[in-house]
This record gives structure tokens, sequence and C-alpha cells, in this order.
């Protein structure tokens, strides 16, 4: 009888452990991962520190963002110092302090969501040093060319001995006022190009859609931000479709510092 | 060597003496006779007069009515012009008798009235001719060579026995076989192969100092055989002694449906455990292994690219095709360098006896060959296939080149359209076509020596250039010439030098060539004069080379020193090459890869059969691969045990290496690139698999059930990615490469049910599966395989009616794993502008929904009076039902919302074919 009751005694141990263990099996499909908050924050030395959180979309959604999510306690740490940054507007979180961003500093994002702890680090890059402009101009000779459109008619230049990331940022200060005699397809106005750490950047005219006056930031940015750019979500198929690096744990989008250093230029 | 010419020639046709005997006396007899009578008479008065076994069917033949005058006209004239006036055929069996049938599947029937008729006789006529003598010889061992009697083409896989005794052996692929310990020269041989007459052949003390060589005679087409065959019909062929061995003799490929061309690595699809359902691949996948994982050999070369046609033809002419066979898995160490199966193809080696030609038409392509022999010793074949842009061309190519960017990129940060692409909505059909040539011509130097030499090309190529003239706006004159050609093939060749050493004792050695090229080339050029009338020309553009190279040797030993003991050795070296470049512009080189490896190595392995219940195989290969500058030592075993005639039980296992890989460079705009790339010591590392497999089957004459499942894991395996980069709209291009290294692991019973014989033949395979892999870029825990299905079942169905052959094939599966997004979120980037990305599902969590088709075929075979065939016509219809099988899905970005895409297979797609042989 004894040995009856030992038998059984085994028996639901076996059972009961691989219950367990096939419990802790971990789930391959992430179908709850929709849930999870978009983070939109960039720290840019002298500007407000800003960070929007938004829901994603569903696939049919045509709208241009998610809805803001409100109510949300942020907050932004320098590794001594943590603060709590205002809701301005919905969805949007803010803090005007400054001199809380510091070149060199790791700052460190936190805050809760639904079940999750949503958290993400980015380190102050320092800022860019000696970006010059060869000329402060150029004039387009339209009608492009395949042959025209690659001659180089600029060059940018920066310090770049490391070799670190740096985009540069073209903000045509004139709108779309004075478009070139036909511009193609959906050019847009303003735009950014990923230097992939080169200290110089040829200007082409092919890259502009309008003329005027343009302000040119140079960004020091960090590897998370580089990976999102050089990522492309167009036209993706099933047999290659990967999710898009995030820096931001428990949610998607970007939490990065940056450091900038700004020339004008024309375009006639 | 006159004398052994003319013991070979007496040996050769001592057996064959009695139907060819007929056909001589039908040849050379000429008459002069009026014949008014019914048939039946004067069938009667021939056989009478001329000492002819005619064989008829006196109640219906008695009903024709002769009234013709034959002025010296040869007895096969007067038969063929009888048997056409009265729409009747005649055939000579390998026994000299001659039968008259109304159809040819009366002759079943005859024969069995003919053997009634001769007991009641007492006239039984054996086929076999009594012995000359007491037996004078004990204990020797026979050698001999098995043809075709009509073409003198080996045989392979024929089955040859010793009557009465246990003693057996299956004729290698040169049609050779080795009985040891045949206990008298008084024995007879009994060989027996699929679609021939039993042919048998008495020894006696001469016959047992050469080689034997059986000439057998085809069987009535029509005689109801199942082809493919998971194992070989016959209780003791060494078929029944492999674990996962498929079969195929291509002659009877136009018995199942078939889209335009008859298709060998289509045909093998249909088996349990090789994957139905990927229309975009010719390639096997095989017990969830990839088709690159499958070493596909022709005539002892690499084909490097089994596809035309985006994959849905493969590359080889089934008119050229002697025999294939396909390993699922524990293979011999004859063969390594791939981590799942191999295909063997061997090419005919062309008529010997004859010139034959024959042609295919199909809706899609022309396909002609012609055979010769060049003189005693020689023979050639040649074979050609070419596409022609039909309609059922253009549906195909469309369904596999769907070029759906259409409204451009945009809404990625970085979202750019590759150069060339699109180009000012101008739609164009690009002229495609694909070909492939075989030749094969073969030397038998000596009686024990052969050359063979064997050459393959064939590629594919689409050509989309096209002009453009220049908007105004542009351009104030002038035009582009946009080039785009796309090119892919392989060219391969090899010696092969066969000798006959001993009797126990042969060898094959080979010098092998192959190359593989993909090559696509998109510039665009022109000139463009300005307001002032200056001009100027200008070129861009990208182009992307693939290729490889592979010289090498090899020698394969075969020594049987007896029943229960073989021992197969043998060398091989080989240096392969590969080269890839992607170059833009002629000067911005993007990728330019120049990769060198030599390996070499060697196998040996025996097969023991202790009893004749028991056969055990064990084997070891070591290659020596030079990148690595290391040696992979590959253990293998196999065996099977014989419980009795009907149940045979069957294990393999080993382990593989593959020092090679094709890898995909996906480019949505412009269609993803295939291209081989070596195993090195930094980020792609060989790859390895160990494989278990097991089996048992069951046969009787009926039915053959088989039952077998396996698990493989895998290691070392490479994926690669490639981001082509600009960081904005102009910034320099840059390539930047990814090569993931991860493991994998398979498993799966496969079920075979075959009904063999009789009007309704065919087969019911199953296959529950499950193939996994875990890359470390997709998490830490394993994920479906792209090729993993889990449920897979096939009918195949086959029903002859006279001269008709209707065929049926349905196949269900479950659908493929895939990849989607589940919803997008958007931020703004510092520019201003915003980012939209999707949030995507774990690698492979989806499934599409199950794919199941239905094709039917009906083919009617045309036969000449004497009751050979001489081709066929044949109707496919492929899909009939229309379901919509998806092959994948796209995913666009429009208006802030994600637009999904199916891209499908094909739907209903009828075929003809007209196939028409000489003789």
């Amino acid at each position: 009888m004894e040995i009856t009751i030992r038998y059984i005694k085994t028996i639901l141990s076996i059972g009961l452990t691989v219950l367990v263990l096939s419990a802790c099996k971990k789930d391959s499909s992430n179908a709850n991962s929709v849930y999870l908050p978009v983070v939109e924050g960039y720290l840019v030395p002298g500007n407000t520190i800003s960070v929007k959180l938004y829901q994603q979309k569903s696939l049919a959604d045509t709208s241009k963002y998610g809805l803001p999510l409100t109510g949300v306690k942020v907050y932004v740490s320098d590794g001594s110092q943590s603060i709590q940054l205002a809701e301005t507007i919905a969805g949007t979180y803010m803090h005007a302090d400054q001199n809380f961003l510091v070149a060199g500093k790791t700052y460190t994002l936190q805050f809760n969501y639904l079940t999750y702890s949503v958290s993400a680090k980015t380190v102050m890059p320092a800022r860019p040093v000696s970006f010059t402009t060869q000329y402060t101009g150029l004039t387009i000779t339209t009608p492009s060319t395949p042959t025209t459109a690659g001659i180089t008619l600029d060059k940018l230049s920066w310090d770049n001995p490391d070799s670190v990331n740096h985009v540069l940022v073209f903000n045509n200060l004139d709108g779309s006022g004075f478009p070139f005699g036909n511009p193609r397809g959906n050019r847009q106005i303003n735009f950014q190009v990923n230097t992939n750490n080169a200290s110089y950047y040829n200007i082409t005219q092919n890259i502009f859609s309008y003329y005027g006056h343009y302000k040119v930031v140079l960004l020091r940015v960090n590897q998370e931000y580089t990976d999102l750019i050089k990522s492309n979500t167009s036209g993706s198929t099933s047999q290659n479709l990967a999710n898009i690096p995030t820096n931001v744990v428990n949610g998607y989008g970007i939490f990065t510092a940056m450091q900038a250093d700004t020339l004008n230029f024309n375009v006639f | 060597m006159k004398k052994l010419l003319l013991l070979l020639l007496i040996t050769g046709f001592g057996y064959i003496g009695v139907a060819q005997q007929t056909q001589k006396t039908l040849d050379k007899t000429n008459i002069n006779h009026f014949f008014t009578c019914s048939l039946d008479q004067m069938l009667d008065t021939l056989s009478r007069n001329y000492h002819l076994d005619i064989v008829y069917e006196r109640d219906s033949i008695s009903k024709f009515d002769i009234a013709e005058h034959f002025f010296n006209e040869s007895l096969t004239f007067v038969l063929t012009k009888v048997c056409r006036d009265n729409s009747l055929h005649y055939w000579i069996e390998s026994d000299g008798a001659i039968y008259i049938l109304q159809n040819t599947d009366d002759l079943a029937r005859l024969k069995q009235l003919n053997a009634l008729r001769r007991t009641s006789l007492g006239n039984v006529k054996s086929m076999i001719e009594a012995p000359k003598g007491p037996p004078t010889h004990f204990m020797f061992s026979v050698t001999g060579h098995v043809v075709d009697h009509a073409s003198g083409e080996p045989l392979p896989g024929a089955t040859i026995q010793i009557r009465k005794t246990t003693l057996s052996a299956s004729a290698n692929t040169d049609g050779d076989f080795t009985i040891f310990n045949v206990p008298s020269d008084t024995s007879v041989v009994e060989v027996s192969f699929s679609g021939y007459q039993h042919e048998y052949v008495r020894l006696n003390a001469k016959n047992i100092n050469g080689t034997l060589t059986i000439a057998m005679f085809k069987a009535l087409n029509t005689l109801n055989e199942v082809t493919i065959l998971g194992k070989k019909s016959g209780v003791m062929n060494t078929d029944t002694k492999k674990v996962g061995v498929l079969q195929l003799s291509p002659a009877s490929l136009d018995k199942l449906p078939n889209m335009g061309e008859k298709d060998i690595l289509r045909a093998f699809q249909l088996m349990p455990g090789v994957g139905a359902t990927n229309e975009s691949s010719s390639g096997a996948y095989v017990r969830g292994g990839t088709p690159d994982q499958n070493l596909v050999l022709f005539d002892g070369f690499t084909i490097y690219q089994v596809d035309h046609l985006y994959g849905f033809f493969s590359a080889f002419n089934s008119n050229a095709v002697k025999d294939v066979q396909l390993y699922k898995g524990g293979f011999s160490s004859e063969y390594g360098g791939r981590l799942s199966s191999v295909t063997e193809i061997n090419g005919k080696d062309g008529n010997h006896n004859e010139a034959n030609f024959g042609v295919d038409l199909s809706l899609l392509s022309v396909n002609a060959f012609a055979e010769t022999p060049i003189n005693s010793n020689s023979s050639l074949i040649v074979a050609f296939r070419r596409s022609y842009q039909g309609p059922l061309y253009n549906q195909i190519f469309k369904q596999f080149n769907t070029s759906t960017v259409t409204g451009g990129p945009g809404g990625g940060p970085a979202g750019r359209r590759s150069p060339g692409g699109g180009g000012f909505g101008v739609s164009t059909t690009p002229a495609s076509h694909f070909y492939d040539a075989d030749i094969k011509y073969n030397y038998r130097v000596s009686q024990n020596n052969t050359l063979t030499w064997s050459f393959y090309n064939g590629a594919d190529k689409t050509d989309n250039s096209r002009t453009l003239q220049l908007p105004a706006f542009i351009s104030s004159g002038g035009g582009l010439n946009i080039t785009d050609v796309t090119q892919y093939g392989n060219t391969g060749s090899s010696i092969k030098w066969f000798s006959q050493w001993t009797k126990q004792l042969h060898s094959n050695t080979y010098i092998t060539y192959s190359s593989y090229f993909n090559d696509r080339i998109r510039s665009t050029a022109g000139s463009n004069t300005d307001v002032n009338g200056v001009t100027t020309n200008f070129q861009n553009g990208t182009s992307e080379k693939n290729n490889l190279q592979d010289v090498g040797v090899k020698s394969n030993w075969e020594w049987q020193f007896s029943n229960q003991f073989k021992f197969l050795f043998g060398g091989y070296g080989s240096l392969q090459k590969i080269n890839y470049s992607y170059v833009q512009n002629d000067t911005s080189i993007l990728i330019d890869q120049h990769n060198r490896a030599f390996s070499g190595g060697g196998f040996a392995e025996l097969e023991i059969d202790p009893t004749s219940k028991l056969h055990i195989q064990p084997g070891v290969r070591s290659t020596w691969f030079q990148p690595t500058g290391k040696l992979y030592t590959e253990p293998r075993l196999s065996a099977s045990y014989v419980i009795n005639d009907n149940y045979t039980l069957k294990a393999a296992t080993g382990e593989f290496y593959q020092f090679m890989n094709e890898v995909t460079r996906e480019d949505i705009v412009n269609g993803s690139r295939n291209f081989w790339v070596l195993s090195n010591n930094s980020n792609i590392p060989v790859s390895e698999a160990k494989h278990y497999m097991g089996g048992i089957s069951y046969e009787n004459n009926q039915f053959l059930i088989d039952v077998e499942g396996y698990y493989k894991t895998l290691s070392g395996l490479t994926q690669y990615s490639i981001r082509q980069t600009a960081g904005g709209l102009a910034a320099p291009i840059s390539i930047e490469q990814n090569f993931y290294t991860g493991t994998g692991k398979a498993k799966g019973i496969e079920i075979l049910i075959q009904k063999k014989l009789g009007n309704y033949t065919g087969w019911l395979g199953y296959t529950l599966a499950d193939a996994e892999n875990k890359f470390a870029v997709y998490g830490n825990s394993y994920y479906p395989a792209d090729q993993d299905v889990t449920h897979e079942f096939k009918a195949i169905n086959m029903y002859h009616y006279y001269r008709w052959n209707f065929s049926a094939v349905f196949i269900f599966s479950t659908g493929h794993p895939y990849t989607a997004p589940l919803s997008t979120y958007t931020i703004t980037t510092p520019d201003g502008n915003t980012s939209t990305s999707y949030n995507v599902s774990g690698k492979n969590t989806l499934r599409y929904p199950d794919y199941h088709r239905l094709d039917l075929s009906a083919t009617y075979d045309l036969i000449k009076i004497n009751g050979n065939k001489i081709g066929s016509i044949g109707l496919s219809l492929f899909n009939v039902y229309n379901h919509t099988n998806i092959w994948y899905r796209e995913f666009q970005l429009q208006n802030n919302a994600a637009v999904t895409t199916d891209v499908n297979y094909l739907g209903f797609t009828p075929n003809l074919t007209l196939s028409l042989r000489w003789k």
C-alpha cells in the first residue's frame, strides 16, 4: 500500500513539474506588444526637454499620430537627480530647466504604463566642432539631368576624429514658396541626411527641390538615432519584416540625446 | 579480341533469340498470296506455313474478312496492313508469340488464354532453354550487364535473381551487377525491371566466363505499373535495404499532370517528405531542409541553380534523363557537402543501336532530342528545349515577376527608390526566355572501359530594356536608354571513366566542372541637349554579379569481395571560386568579394549482409576544408532487417557538413537575388547536421505501406541580410552586410500507402512535420522555419482506360508561417518630418491559410500498329477549382495606414502537351 502511495506521489510530482515547466515556456508570440507605449523624446541642450507619449495605431488607422497618453508620471534622471516632467499639452511632457542637460551624462527616462515599467537610456554627446561651409550658397542650373545631379557644388565639413555619428538637417526657411520647375514626387521641403560617420558632406543639386534660405543643422547623434533612420519600413514583405530598432524598454520609438550647430545656406 | 566480341554476341543474343527470330521471320519472309477469307483463317494459314505462334481471340477476329492480294510483300507489311485496315494492333512478346489485339489492354487476358491453350495442348513452350548437360562448375561468380533491347541503354535498378535461391543483386547506374556463389552452371538468371518483360537466362559452362549481356524487351506500354516507387516491387532488391530513397524513371512522367513541362523535380514533390507547396521553387524542401541543403548531381557534377522561370520549372530536361534518385536523408558516405538530401540524376547514354529523335510541344516550350550510335562503340544524345513567350509563359512570368511598388516609397525616414526601378510610369513587357541543352557522348574504349562526356548548359534571360523619350520639362531633346537585363544559369560538364578492373572491382572516375552565374545589369544612358544646343552624354546604373566555379576530381571504387561484403571507397578534391560584385555607376563598388576554397578528402563504406535478411552499412567520410584548415569527419550508418516477405525494418543515422550556402539579398523593388557564399573562419560557419531516421515497410503484390520517422539537428546555419543605406536623399550609398548564425531542428513522420497494380494505381502520402530555427537576431527561442509545414497530405490517383490515362492529384498542406505587422506608430524626427514604423509580430508566429489545389490530366497514347508507343497527347488542368494560395504578403504604408497585398500563386491554368517519338 505504501509503495502504491509513494508511486502515486512520484507520478504527481513529476506531472506537476512538467506542468510548471510547460507553463514557464515563453510564449513566442507577442500579441500583447500592441499595447506598449510609443516614446518620442529628443534631449538637445538649449531646448526645453520634451517627451511625447502615444498609443500605437491599428493597421487601418489613417490618422498621422497615435492617441496621446495622458496622465502618466514621467521621470528623467541624470544619475544623481531625477525630475518629473509636467504634462503641458495632452501627451506631451516637458521640463524647462535648460541646465539639466550636460554633455557626457547618461539620462534615463522612466514611467509606468498599464502593467509595464517603461524605460530608456541615452548619453549626451559633445557639441559638434568647426562646422563650416565652403560657400554660403549655390546656384541651381535647371533642368537637372542625371549628370548634373551628381556634381558636388559645395562641401560642408566639421571635426570628426573619432568617426562618431552626425546627421545634417536642412530646414528651408521659405517653406514651399519657391519650388524648382517641377518638383518630382513627394520631395520634402525639410530633410535630413546621414553622413555615415564622415567629417564632411558634399552637396549636390539633386537633394534640393526648393529654392530658398536654408538653415543647416549639424547634429551629433547617438547610435540609437542612426539605427532608427537607417531602417526602412516602406514596402516590406512578410519575407523580410523585422522590428525597427528601438532603445525603449517595454515600448517603441526613441529617447535620445543630441547636440547641434547651425549655419545658413542659400539656394538660388 | 574478335573472339571476345563473338562470344559477347553469342551470349548477348542467345537469350533474346526467340522474339528476335519472330521479328526476323516477319521481315525476311515474303509472301505471294491471295486471301479471301476471314482474318482468323488467314492468321491460321500464316501460323501454319511459317511456324509462327500467333495468338488472337477467334470470336472477335473471325468477324473481319480479308480480300487482299499480296505480291511479294514481307510478312511485317502484311500484318501491319491487315491490322491497320481493321483497327487492330499486333505485339511480339519476348517469348516470340505474336498477339493480335483489338485493344492494347487485352494483352494480359490473351497471354493467360495462350498459356491455357498451350497447357491443354500439352505444348508448354518454356521461355527458358533446357540445360545443355549436367553441371560442371560450382560456386562461381557471375557478372553481367542489363540493357534495353531496342536502345542498348543500361537499365539501372533492374533486379537480378538466381532462380530458386535467395541470391540476388540490383544493377548499378551503369547497368552492371555481380552475384557470388552461384550454385551451378545450370542455374537460371531471372531479370525483372519495371516497364520491361521478364527475361530468363540459362547459365552454361561458356557464358559464365564472360560478362552476361541481358537485353530486355519493353512491356506493352499500357502495362499498369506505378513508376514512381518509394520502394521497388520485388522482395529482394537493394531498395528494402535503404531508408528514405525515392526513385523515378522519367519515361512515364506524362501520366501525371504537368504544367507545361514534364518535370522530374516536381514529380518528387508528390511523395511524402518532400514539400509540395513551393511553387516558386523547383528545389527540394526535404524533411524540413531547404533547397540549398539538397545536393543536386547531374552525371557527377553539381548543379547550383535548379530552377527555370522563377522556380516554376526545374532545370532538367526529362528527355535527357535516364533515372533519378532522391535520398531523403541518412545517405551514404559516398555523398557529402550538404545537410539534408541528395538528388542524383543520371543522363541517358544515347541509343546504341539505331538513331531516334523526338519532339515535345506544349503551350510553354518546345523540347527536342536526337540520339544516335556513332559507331559500334559509341553513341551520342543531344537534347534542347527553349521556352517561347506564349500566353502560358506570360501568365507564369507575371505571377512570379510582380513589381508591385507603384506609388513609390516614402514614409520611412530613409525611403528611397532604387535607381532604375519604375521610370515615369511606363509599363513594358520584358522579353524573357529560358533554355537548356544536354549533350552526352558515350564511348566504349574496350569491354571493360567506358568514357562518357556529359555537358549541360541552361540559362534564363529577362531583358526589360527600353527607350524613354524624356518629357519636355526635363529635357529639350534626347532620350534615355534603360538597360535592364537579368541572366542566370549553369554550365556543367564531366568526363567519366568507368573501368571494370576485375569481376569484383570497378571504378568510376570523374573530372567535373560546374559554373553558375546570376547577373543583373541596370543602367540608364542617354544624352541631354540644353537650351544652348549643347549636348551632354551620361550613363549611370548598377551591376550585380555573382558567379561560382567549381572544378573537381573524384574517384569512386566498388569492390565486391563476396555476397556478404562490398567495400566502397573513394577520394575527391575540388576547388570552388565565388565572386560577388555590386557596382554602382561603374565607379562606386559596394561589394566586391572574391573567395576561393579548396576541399578534399575520402570516404569508405562497407555493405555487410551477414544473412539474407540483415543489411548493415557503416561508412565514414572525411573532408579537409581549406578556409578553416580543419578536417571534418562524418560517420554514417544505415541498416535494414527483413522480418518476412512482407515486412522490412530500416534505420539510418549520420553526421553531415556543408561548406557553402545560398543566401538571399532581399530587394523589394527589383526582386530578391540569390547567391552562393563559402563558409569561412569568421562570419559564415561550416554548418552541421545530425540525422536519426527509422522506418518500417509492408509490401504485398498489390500494396506498399511505408512509414518513416526522422529527427534532425542543425547548427551553424546562416542567414543573410543586406541593408542598402542612403542616409538621406543623395548621401553616398553604403552597404551593410549581416550574416546571422543560428541552429535548427526538424522532426516528422511520413506515411505512404501505394497501390501498385491494376487499372487504378496511385498513392496517398501524409507527413506530420515540424521544422524550427533559432537565430539570436529573432530572439532566444525556436521559431517555425520559413519552410515549416505541419500537415501535408497528397493523393495521387491514376486511372488507366485503354489508351487513356487519367490522373488527379490533390495536395493539401498547412499554410507556411510568416511575419506581419501588428500595428504602426509614428514619431516626428528633428527635421520636422514624420517616421512611421511597424510593430512586427514575433518571427513566423502567423500562418497563411491552408494551401490546397487539385490538378487533373488526361493523356492519350499514340501507338503504332506494332504496339510501340510513339507519343502522347495530354491535357493538364492546374489548380482546377482556382483556389487562392498565398505566396507572400506585402505591406505598404499609404495615407498613414498599412495596406496589405497578397501575392498569390498560380490560379487555374490549363495546358496542352504533344509528345512525339520517331521510334
